[in-house]
């Protein structure tokens, strides 16, 4: 009698279970390494957004093979269903890579819509990059870079950039950290084709309410990450009158301090240590290094007061000065933070190079 | 009314009259030479030994002075010399060959001369439970020679030996050991309750009472742990298990038992604790990735494609670009191949089995994959699985591990991973119930108990080795002081 209640409760949790999770055999779908936002250029389709799909196709003792699907659509989930209609295996969005947006539909119509869905897309993780495409998305997805398919090479691209050199950490949990924080404004790396077969990342855009309003060039992102990121490993060339350095940042802290209430002063301390990684000079003596210190926090000093102004200028505030403030003080009021309470912020810098090593042939 | 002697002699008659039915059944009349004493001996020619007949019975029986049946103790030189008025009696004394001594005179009494025949092989190396290092007795089929190896190993009078026999036909002697003061009580009278209400006509292994007096019959896993090894019984014995010998066995059960104590080698004790600590974490594993990699690699495949590393994407697509079939019937139709290679290897002679393993490997292997009827990537993953559980140094919990591949793979199909976890629930629901002979199967995992870790998962060294395991309940639970097991200083430092 107790092995047929057993059975029967086993058919039951059989028959009750069985719709519960979707069957997605592997070489059964396509999986989107990358999807990238256009505007579309008919003009009988104005205002419309074209989509591109990356997915690969794998073959035995090959790379795999990119391939390309487009459509046009007015917002981001349907792009996906025109899709569709034109692909052979359901597209699943489980491994998705990277989130690519061209810089004018950025500027223009602004990206928050075409986020939004991931967002809420269980199977889309919150590392997802996102990037802004120095042209047009669809024409870089169609190059064929490196041997492992374009999405890991461009999610790949950025993520040696965070780990080894200047880009600030940046996914799609930041952004949307950033954008929700109420004191700060988000940013994305930015990506230009150069030719069929190379891309290169030429800068960092700034948002505001999700519309590209600012792009800082490569050599002002090391310092950039150098407000936002607490390690930075990236590698600057210092020049003094006895020759040329290039100084590698091996550790970099920054801690921001409220010096002054009336007016609003904060101070920055940034501490980098690193080492010589190349001279052109004669000799590095101590006197050398003490004299590269000093320039190095020379540079340091005025390139981020300048990126500062041009903050200020674009009232943005990628850094969070605003949610420093909050932190520091009761009841500060954010509703026109970058408008105009930022503007009167004064930001003073405290760098503090030390160079710890000058390469093994001393 | 007929007399009891009358009742009696009939019986005799019976007797004899379906022993002559069997061609080894002798009855030979004899004259003694001095006294004139007429008598016949009766026993089965395949019970005895000739030798012993002709050498310590005859010569006495014909020369020596003997009036009465009770004068044969002291001229025949045997120990083995019994009396009995019961004819009822003969039957089981011929069939453990006994030679049976009638004397015309005295009709009503018998007199039993054990000349027993010893046949079987001698003690060999331990072939299941083999091990480089340590002794390499292994026990055989008679049950005297078996409780030898144990005696010998533990020669102190506490240790009982309880001897019954069980089987209406084949009068199987079982033996029960244990050490008396150090045994629990209870345990010990579970196994001889349990033993004695067996009912069954034969009884032609250890394997037997195994599976008729385990807890749950119904359970995949062995509840009593069988070896070859007299060492791992002696040791289990001064442990406070009852071991149980079976005549015409050569495995031993011990009981009761615990799950881990299936994956520890006796080996491990003979190693230094750290290594075999190791081994014994190695075995664990091999048997969780035995029994999940399969099933993981179909929930994978089948439903969970975000958990795929990106660089191993390519490498999965691509085995299974050209496979007509569904991960599930792909997986199933490798671990069947696995299943026949391994039945056929086991049924098949050993000079013939060698030809399996190329068959098995080569031809199977690499023509499937080539067909593309599998990808390699499983062939890989299921190959190494079966390696795995074969690991495992008792030889009946490698079968269950190799059938609750099955079920977990069957729910992988089902429903993924959450099928993987619901499978394992089930598993771990039914381990938890489980007992041998009353005590916790599961210990020392559940319930849950800190001193017996141990010698369980891993086997810390002798100088912890303190306590006998509490599961046990055994009577002395301190098996030796915890202050003198603690190193002690050299005197010359």
């Amino acid at each position: 009698m107790k092995s047929i209640y057993t059975a029967i409760s086993i058919l039951c949790i059989y028959l009750l279970l069985t719709g519960c999770v979707k069957k997605e055999i592997l070489d059964e779908i396509y999986l989107i390494e990358s999807i990238g936002f256009d505007h579309s250029k008919e003009k009988s389709n104005k205002g419309m957004i074209v989509g591109t799909i990356l997915y690969p196709i794998y073959q035995p003792d090959q790379p795999p093979k990119n391939k390309t699907l487009t459509a046009e659509a007015h917002i981001k989930k349907s792009v996906l269903q025109e899709i569709q209609l034109q692909s052979a295996n359901p597209i699943v969005t489980g491994s998705m890579e990277i989130v690519l947006f061209s810089k004018e539909l950025a500027t223009n119509e602004g990206v928050l819509e075409l986020i939004d869905p991931f967002q809420r897309d269980p199977a889309v993780g919150s590392g997802l990059y996102l990037a802004v495409v120095d042209g047009e998305a669809k024409e870089l997805m169609e190059g064929n870079y490196g041997i492992r398919g374009n999405a890991t090479y461009f999610s790949n691209l950025i993520e040696n950039n965070i780990k080894n050199e200047d880009l600030p950490k940046t996914n799609l949990h930041k952004f949307l950290f950033s954008y929700y924080q109420k004191g700060q404004t988000p940013f994305m790396p930015q990506l230009k084709r150069i030719s069929k077969e190379k891309v290169l990342l030429n800068g960092i855009c700034f948002f505001k309410h999700g519309k590209i309003v600012h792009t800082i060039s490569p050599q002002e992102m090391f310092f950039f990450r150098l407000l936002v990121d607490k390690y930075s490993n990236g590698l600057h060339r210092v020049k003094i009158d006895e020759g040329e350095a290039a100084i590698r940042s091996i550790r970099s802290v920054h801690r921001f301090k409220l010096t002054n209430r009336f007016p609003k002063e904060v101070t920055v301390q940034i501490k980098v240590h690193g080492i010589i990684n190349e001279y052109t000079g004669t000799k590095v003596t101590p006197k050398v290094i003490d004299s590269l210190q000093k320039e190095f926090e020379k540079e340091i000093d005025e390139e981020c007061k300048k990126l500062i102004e041009s903050f200020k200028e674009n009232k943005i505030d990628p850094i969070g000065f605003g949610h420093f403030m909050k932190t520091q003080i009761r009841n500060f009021d954010l509703t026109d933070w970058t408008d105009s309470q930022f503007q009167n912020l004064i930001v003073k810098l405290e760098p503090d190079v030390t160079i710890a090593e000058a390469g093994v042939i001393e | 009314m007929k007399s009891p002697l009358l009742k009696k002699n009939q019986k005799m008659q019976e007797l004899v009259k379906i022993l002559k039915k069997s061609n080894d059944f002798k009855h030979v009349q004899y004259m003694n030479e001095q006294t004139e004493e007429h008598f016949s001996l009766m026993f089965m020619s395949t019970m005895v030994e000739e030798k012993i007949i002709h050498e310590s019975i005859l010569p006495f029986l014909l020369e020596g002075n003997f009036h009465r049946l009770e004068d044969v103790k002291k001229i025949v030189p045997l120990e083995e010399i019994e009396f009995s008025e019961d004819p009822l009696e003969i039957e089981k004394k011929l069939f453990n060959g006994f030679v049976v001594l009638l004397l015309e005179k005295e009709k009503n009494n018998y007199c039993f001369l054990g000349a027993h025949k010893e046949v079987g092989r001698t003690i060999g190396v331990p072939e299941v439970e083999f091990s480089v290092i340590g002794p390499k007795e292994s026990f055989v089929e008679s049950i005297e020679q078996n409780l030898n190896l144990v005696r010998k190993r533990i020669p102190v009078k506490d240790l009982i030996i309880e001897e019954q026999t069980i089987g209406k036909y084949s009068k199987t002697k079982v033996a029960i050991l244990y050490l008396e003061n150090m045994a629990n009580t209870e345990n010990v009278n579970t196994v001889r309750q349990r033993l004695q209400e067996i009912e069954f006509d034969q009884i032609t292994d250890s394997s037997y009472i195994i599976q008729i007096i385990s807890d749950n019959q119904n359970s995949p896993f062995p509840q009593l742990l069988d070896t070859e090894r007299p060492d791992r019984v002696s040791s289990s014995i001064i442990e406070g298990k009852v071991a149980i010998i079976v005549d015409g066995s050569p495995h031993v059960l011990i009981g009761p038992t615990t799950l881990v104590e299936f994956f520890s080698s006796f080996e491990d004790y003979f190693l230094n604790w750290l290594i075999s600590s190791f081994f014994r974490l190695i075995r664990f594993f091999a048997v969780m990735f035995s029994i999940l990699v399969t099933p993981v690699y179909v929930a994978t495949l089948s439903y969970h494609y975000e958990l795929i590393p990106r660089d191993l994407l390519n490498a999965l697509v691509a085995s299974r670009m050209a496979i007509p079939f569904p991960p599930i019937l792909e997986a199933l139709f490798l671990e069947l191949t696995i299943e026949l290679l391994r039945e056929a290897g086991a049924r098949l002679p050993t000079k013939v089995g060698q030809t399996i393993g190329i068959v098995g490997g080569i031809v199977i292997g690499t023509a499937s994959v080539e067909a593309g009827l599998t990808s390699n990537v499983l062939l890989i993953i299921i190959a190494l699985a079966a390696l795995a559980s074969f690991t495992t140094p008792v030889y009946r919990i490698g079968n269950t591990i190799r059938l609750l591949r099955f079920p977990f793979l069957f729910f992988a199909e089902l429903w993924g991973f959450l099928g993987i976890v619901l499978s394992f629930c089930i598993l771990l629901i039914h381990l938890s119930r489980l007992t041998s002979l009353g005590r916790p199967y599961l210990e020392p995992l559940y319930p849950p108990r800190r001193v017996d870790f141990k010698d369980a998962l891993i086997r810390l060294s002798f100088k912890h080795q303190t306590k006998r395991p509490l599961f046990l309940n055994s009577k002395k639970p301190e098996r030796i002081s915890a202050k003198k097991a603690k190193e002690k200083k050299d005197i010359d430092e």
